[in-house]
């Protein structure tokens, strides 16, 4: 591939171009979904391709395309030359990159087995059992469930022109498991396993999948569902709210990730995903959390979905912090956005989800750092609030201010214990006043929990992102919103 | 991109003799070939600029009730041959799905729209020197609405697609179609305030883009937006501008009418086909055919041809909409509306009208005696889908009235509420819109009662 990679350079340098790289990319991707006892999906999807990224005329272009041959080549590399003249156009001020040292390098997730190396029966055998398993605990009352694998392959190459050649091999899986249950005049209530939306995922090889032990966690799902169709309703309320890591970590990634992405902030997204109340005049200066709340952006912690070796404009991965005792110091960036800003370096958090796709700054690994109270000690120290769990539903504006949140469970906490099972959760707020209210996060259960769904861009692109947190407690929130909205209107 | 039906029907006819070779029972190819472009633009600059080119080729094998299927992008036929074998081998060992009969037989195709009617030559030829001059025009325009424009921001897009599917029971369907768009965010700022306002346009012809009157209309709502106050939660009536509406008819649809939805427990519409349970003043209907849609896929994504269907008439909840999969397991036909993405498919609407009214927006505004105008909404999502609650913020422009008039801009506001709710009652229809910035045919609507349950204030 090197031959084509320095074609593809040496084309952009003749028409002009003052910066240039390549990614040549193979994704293999297995998904593999039951739904009630019945195989839905069983597809394995190949995508070959390449991207170039210039710099001329001042402008950036970007061209792609699935056919890696040398011909294709050197068209799309007087493509994407011939758009960024274009784009150059417009321009005011010339695109600046921070200085990045060039390096020649390979990475691989390490993985003990790989995913897809092992015959897909084995997980379908797996699946079935687990979704069978939910529906026996109560066939009358179980009257839908599913259960969920994936396993993810990416080879890349890339190339620029100030010298880089790096190759790296990414691999992530996971899964999980969900049922819904419906009894006699009560709305249907899903439970899931270990998370909503087809499960948890981690850059580790199928030992991971294998340690989710779905098949032990049917039961439990299911009574939990069962459970729920009868269960009070979440009261509205202001409260002590508690969240434990697969409720936070969407909290972490709506309103930490998303408002402290540079380019969202310089006004990339502007007209889709929106801006960022994290202006850079705020940098340094905002109070955006408690004492507590240390913010990272680090794709380097093993097994978060959100890390690698580098990112795809070669900037080696990274911890960086974004807020710190809860002062708001730090951006996720790119090359361009950081020179923007005048700051040193990226903070390697570019990435594409497909080849012909540009790269963005996506998240990384955004986690929320380990606090110092366990757990069990959190929840025997509050003396009433509430305990959400499991994300169903979730909004935010387009500055990341005004959120609302729905969980598929809850339970009650009173005196310091646990008590009765909540239905049809639901949170509001505003970002700096929620997280200036926190005041404890655990560290026992802290963990990096990962979702594949995090959408931005357009054209559109679903990025694969980590999130480590604990269980965390916020004071005095607003919970029972969707009880407060259609109370009035005879709609339970 | 040039136009190669011969070449795409070949590439299916040799997937279908490679499954048949390998013993699928049955088989379906989906080929499409397709050119993207899309220029951003952001702080009144092009900040990002692409264009792609896909060749994807989606295999499904049966071998009797057992299923495989790939997805890959590739053009040469061994690369293909090889992925129609992983297809077999994946269908081989796969459990049988007992919901799945077959697959669809031959279908007749309507020739009222020719497939010239379907493309553009001028988006076919557009360049990115045109997307350039475009974004210049967007940018100088919106900026001589007032000095206060800070910054135009949105998307110039274009693409030129071909689809073939073939199948191993006669079904041979192809189409082709070209689209463009253009959607604008533009940003005012005062010194004290910062406002936004947003429009958008969507054509067949890249060339009658109205990017003009897109560029002013979302720089006037910028310019009207100065002096924007808060609004304490409660219920109102609200006008929804075209794009309000289709972003709340979309969730209808999709939540509501997707036979999938309805069978998986989740729809709000269960148990309620046939029942009035919206305002008698409401029609909709999926039809991609009636040449007021600006593109369109002429068969759903089995190769079965679209034909119009009522979802909701004077009220009455009438169809859902059905993939072949829901209707075998309801005993119905298949209504034409499979939508696949990467081996996943539901059954949705996707050419979606809402029948006109005679109001215009002056009149809506003059009925209005506690309410809001609301320009889009932004991140709408489900809150209880069973009971159709659904949640999402107002975006780019949201005004209180009072008493008939416009009284001062709104600072965002979030609703929650059910569908089931604030459809029941509707005060006053408009007239579709030209620019048209709904993916469908959607007109303005005023409802009498609507709850806003939150603002960016505590």
């Amino acid at each position: 591939m090197r031959d084509l990679t320095e074609k593809a350079l040496e084309i952009c340098s003749k028409e002009d171009a003052t910066y240039a790289d390549i990614r040549i990319v193979t994704i293999k991707d297995e998904d593999i979904s039951i739904k009630k006892g019945n195989i839905q999906t069983l597809n394995i999807r190949t995508t070959t391709g390449f991207g170039i990224r210039t710099i001329a005329n001042g402008g950036l272009g970007f061209a792609g395309s699935y056919d890696v041959s040398g011909k294709e080549i050197e068209r799309v590399a007087k493509l994407a030359v011939r758009i960024a003249k274009a784009s150059g156009a417009t321009r005011k001020k010339p695109i600046v990159f921070v200085d990045e040292k060039p390096v020649e390098d390979n990475y691989q997730t390490p993985i003990k087995k790989d995913p897809f190396s092992i015959p897909s029966e084995e997980k379908i055998n797996l699946l079935m059992e687990a979704d069978k398993r939910m529906r026996d605990y109560n066939p009358e009352v179980i009257k839908m469930s599913r259960a969920d694998y994936r396993g993810h392959k990416e080879d890349q190459i890339f190339a620029s022109l100030e010298g880089a050649y790096i190759t790296q091999q990414i691999t992530f899986c996971g899964g999980g498991i969900s049922c819904t249950a419906i009894t006699q005049g009560e709305p249907p209530q899903t439970r899931s396993f270990p998370g909503s939306f087809r499960g948890n995922f981690s850059t580790k090889g199928y030992e991971y999948f294998e340690s989710l032990k779905l098949l032990e966690n049917t039961d439990k799902t299911a009574k939990e569902a069962i459970t729920l169709t009868t269960a009070k309703h979440c009261p509205t309320d202001r409260t002590t709210l508690l969240l434990d890591g697969h409720q936070l970590m969407l909290q972490i990634h709506e309103s930490c990730g998303h408002p402290t992405e540079l380019d969202r902030v310089l006004g990339t997204e502007a007209a889709y995903a929106g801006t960022s109340f994290m202006t850079p005049d705020l940098l340094g200066k905002l109070k955006y959390g408690s004492e507590f709340v240390n913010m990272t952006s680090d794709c380097t912690i093993p097994g978060g979905l959100g890390t690698y070796g580098y990112d795809h404009e070669g900037v080696k991965a990274k911890r960086v912090d974004l807020v710190k005792e809860g002062l708001f110091v730090g951006y996720q960036s790119s090359r361009e956005t950081a020179a923007i800003l005048g700051l040193k370096e990226s903070s390697a958090g570019m990435r594409a989800d497909s080849p012909q796709k540009l790269p963005l700054v996506r998240m990384t690994n955004i986690s929320l750092e380990p606090g110092n109270w366990k757990r069990e000690e959190l929840i025997a120290d509050t003396k009433k609030g509430i305990l959400m769990s499991t994300n169903k539903s979730w909004s935010i504006d387009d500055k990341r201010l005004n959120f609302q949140f729905g969980t598929e469970i809850a339970w009650e906490i009173i005196d310091g214990e646990i008590g009765q099972i909540l239905k049809n959760p639901t949170y509001t707020g505003i970002t700096p006043e929620f997280w200036g209210s926190m005041n404890a996060h655990s560290k026992d259960d802290w963990k990096v929990l990962g979702t594949p769904n995090c959408g931005k861009g357009q054209p559109g692109q679903v990025m694969y992102v980590g999130h480590g947190c604990g269980t965390a407690r916020f004071n005095n929130v607003r919970v029972g919103v969707m009880q407060e909205a259609t109370s009035t209107s005879g709609i339970q | 991109m040039v136009f190669n039906k011969e070449l795409l029907l070949e590439k299916g006819q040799f997937v279908l003799k490679e499954a048949e070779k390998l013993g699928a029972s049955q088989a379906q190819v989906t080929i499409i070939s397709s050119d993207r472009s899309l220029t951003r633009l952001a702080n009144s600059i092009i900040d990002q600029n692409v264009a792609e080119r896909h060749f994807n080729v989606s295999t499904d094998i049966y071998i009797g009730k057992r299923k495989g299927s790939t997805n890959v992008e590739v053009f040469d036929d061994k690369s293909i041959a090889n992925a129609v074998a992983n297809a077999v081998q994946i269908a081989k060992i796969s459990p049988e799905n007992q919901d799945f009969k077959s697959l669809p037989g031959t279908q007749n195709y309507t020739d009222i729209l020719t497939l010239d009617d379907l493309v553009s030559k001028k988006t076919i030829d557009a360049t990115p020197e045109q997307r350039a001059e475009y974004a210049k025009l967007a940018i100088d325009c919106a900026h001589s609405i007032d000095k206060r424009i800070k910054a135009v921001a949105g998307a110039i897009s274009h693409s030129t697609n071909e689809r073939v599917i073939l199948n191993s029971l006669g079904v041979e369907a192809y189409d082709r179609s070209t689209t463009s768009n253009i959607n604008l965010t533009v940003l005012a700022d005062d010194g004290t305030e910062e406002t936004a306002g947003w429009s958008s346009d969507n054509r067949m012809d890249f060339s009658k883009l109205q990017v003009k009157a897109v560029s002013e209309k979302a720089a006037q709502k910028a310019v009207d937006g100065f002096g924007m106050k808060y609004l304490e939660p409660g219920n109102y009536e609200v006008i929804l501008e075209p794009a309000a509406a289709g972003g709340l008819m979309f969730y209808l649809s999709y939540f509501g009418f997707s036979a999938m939805m309805y069978q998986d427990y989740i729809s709000f519409l269960r148990d309620k086909i046939g029942d009035q349970i919206f305002s008698e003043k409401l029609n909709l209907w999926d039809d991609a055919y009636d040449k007021r849609m600006e593109y369109r896929d002429l068969f759903d994504s089995e190769g079965i041809p679209k034909s119009k269907l009522e979802l909701i008439t004077e009220g009455i909840c009438k169809n859902l909409v059905y993939d072949t999969l829901t209707a075998d397991k309801d005993g119905v036909k298949s209504t034409g509306h499979s939508a696949a993405f990467f081996g996943r498919s539901l059954p949705i609407a996707t050419h979606l009208f809402v029948g006109e009214g005679d109001s215009s927006l002056d009149e809506m505004i003059a009925e209005t005696r506690n309410g809001i105008l609301v320009t889009h909404f932004h991140y709408q999502n489900a809150v209880n889908p069973t009971k159709g609650v659904f949640t999402g913020l107002t975006r780019d422009g949201a005004w209180f009235i009072k008493d008939g008039e416009i009284q001062y801009p709104l600072r965002t506001l979030r609703y929650t509420d059910s569908i089931l709710r604030f459809f029941k009652e509707i005060d006053l229809i408009g007239k579709y819109q030209d620019p048209n910035d709904t993916n469908g045919n959607i007109p303005p609507l005023k409802l009498p009662s609507f709850t806003i349950s939150g603002s960016q204030k505590e």
